[in-house]
C-alpha cells in the first residue's frame, strides 16, 4: 500500500492542513518540497504551473492541492486531496470557535493570537522565497514587484486585472 | 440588494440561503479580498451577523491554520445554524472554485502549443506571488510594533524559506516561544 497515491495524498495533506498557520500561502514551501523534491510527483515546471492555475481560478489559493491531486489521481485524487487539506483544519476551527467564543477577552487568547501572527507571516515569506526559487528569472522577480507596487498604492484595482496584466506582460516578453 | 442599516434587526439564515451566498462568493472570488466581501453579505446585507461577532470570529479564522475565509464561514455557519450551518457554509464556498480549478487545467492542457502558455501562466504566478509580498509586508509592519515578533517572523522565513528546514518541526518549536514572548503585552489592558 506504499505507493497508493490517495493514501499518499492523505498523508501529505493532513499534516499541512493542520499547520497551514496564515492560509494556504504558508504551505506552498513545503507542499513544493513533499510534492517535488521528496515523492517527486510533479516536477518543478508542472508544480509552478498548478501554482499559477490554482491563483488565476477562483476560490482560495490552496485549490493548489486539490489540483496535485486532479494531477496524481484524477477525479478522486482531487475529491480525496481537497477533503485532506479542508477537513482537518475546519474540524479544528470549528472546535476552537465553540469552547473558546466564551473566552474572546481572556489573557491566554489574546497571547496566542498575537503569537500566531507573526509566525504566519514569516511562513508566507518562505513560500515566496520558494516560489521565486522555482521561477528564478529577473523577468519574474519584476513582475511580482510590480504587482505587489501595484496593489498597495492602487488598492481599487482589482485583483484579476493585476493577475492578467502579469500574464499578458510574460507573454509579450516571450514573443519578444 | 440595498444594504440595511446598521442597526436593523438580525435576520434568522436559512441553510439553502447561506450555501448560495457562499457559493456566489466561492465563484467570484479572485484572489484577495473575501473577508471584505463575506462582510458585505453576511453584515451588511443579509443581516445574519453583527459587526462584533463578525470581527471575533475573523481573528480566530486568521489565527488557526486552514484557508482564512473557509474558517471564517465556518464560523459563521456554525453561529447561525449549528453544525449543518458550518457544513453548508464550507461545502457552497469550495464547490465552485473545486471544478473551476480542474476545469482550467483541463483546457490549458488541452491546448498543443504550449510555450506562449506557460509563458503567460509564469507571469500568472509572477502577479500572484506579488500579492502574497503585499501580505507579508502588512504581516511585518504589524510585528515590527514589538521587537520579539519581529524576530520570530525573520527565524521563521530563513529557517522555513532560505536553510529548507521542515516547515512542521519549526512550527512547533516557533509558535508556543511566540505566544510565550506574547504574554506580558497580551497582559496590558491596551496593548
Amino acid at each position: 500500500m506504499r505507493d497508493d497515491p490517495l493514501l499518499g495524498l492523505v498523508m501529505v495533506f493532513v499534516p499541512f492542513s493542520l499547520i497551514s498557520i496564515g492560509g494556504g500561502a504558508s504551505i506552498i514551501a513545503g507542499m513544493e518540497n513533499q510534492v517535488v523534491t521528496a515523492r517527486g510527483w510533479l516536477n518543478a515546471q508542472q508544480f509552478l504551473e498548478l501554482f499559477a492555475i490554482s491563483r488565476a481560478a477562483p476560490g482560495p489559493g490552496v485549490m493548489l492541492a486539490t489540483l496535485v491531486g486532479w494531477k496524481l489521481a484524477g477525479w478522486l485524487g482531487a475529491i480525496v486531496a481537497s477533503l485532506a487539506l479542508f477537513v482537518p483544519s475546519s474540524l479544528l476551527c470549528y472546535t476552537v470557535f465553540r469552547v473558546s467564543n466564551a473566552h474572546r477577552d481572556k489573557r491566554w487568547h489574546r497571547a496566542m493570537r498575537e503569537g500566531l501572527a507573526p509566525v504566519g507571516t514569516g511562513l508566507i515569506i518562505a513560500g515566496v522565497i520558494s516560489i521565486f526559487g522555482l521561477m528564478g528569472t529577473w523577468q519574474a522577480g519584476t513582475i511580482a514587484v510590480a504587482a505587489a507596487g501595484v496593489l498597495s498604492f492602487l488598492p481599487r484595482v482589482p485583483t484579476l486585472v493585476i493577475i492578467s496584466i502579469g500574464g499578458m506582460a510574460s507573454l509579450m516578453i516571450y514573443n519578444f | 440588494m440595498r444594504p440595511m442599516p446598521r442597526d436593523a434587526p438580525l435576520r434568522p439564515a436559512s441553510l439553502a440561503g447561506l450555501f448560495l451566498v457562499c457559493l456566489k462568493i466561492g465563484l467570484l472570488s479572485f484572489g484577495g479580498g473575501l473577508s471584505g466581501w463575506l462582510y458585505r453579505e453576511f453584515v451588511e446585507q443579509k443581516r445574519w451577523i453583527d459587526a462584533d461577532d463578525f470581527t471575533s470570529s475573523l481573528a480566530i479564522s486568521q489565527m488557526l491554520p486552514g484557508a482564512n475565509v473557509i474558517n471564517l464561514v465556518v464560523c459563521m455557519g456554525e453561529q447561525l445554524r449549528g453544525p449543518a450551518g458550518a457544513v453548508a457554509g464550507a461545502f457552497g464556498f469550495l464547490i465552485g472554485p473545486f471544478f473551476a480549478a480542474i476545469g482550467l487545467s483541463v483546457l490549458i492542457d488541452s491546448i498543443a502549443n504550449v510555450g506562449p502558455l506557460e509563458a503567460a501562466l509564469a507571469g500568472v504566478a509572477a502577479a500572484a506571488t506579488g500579492l502574497l509580498i503585499v501580505i507579508c509586508w502588512h504581516g511585518v509592519r504589524r510585528a515590527s510594533r514589538h521587537l520579539p515578533g519581529l524576530a520570530v517572523v525573520l527565524a521563521v522565513a530563513v529557517t522555513v524559506g532560505v536553510l529548507d528546514w521542515p516547515l512542521m518541526a519549526v512550527v512547533a518549536v516557533a509558535a508556543p516561544v511566540s505566544i510565550a514572548l506574547s504574554w506580558n503585552r497580551a497582559g496590558k489592558p491596551d496593548a
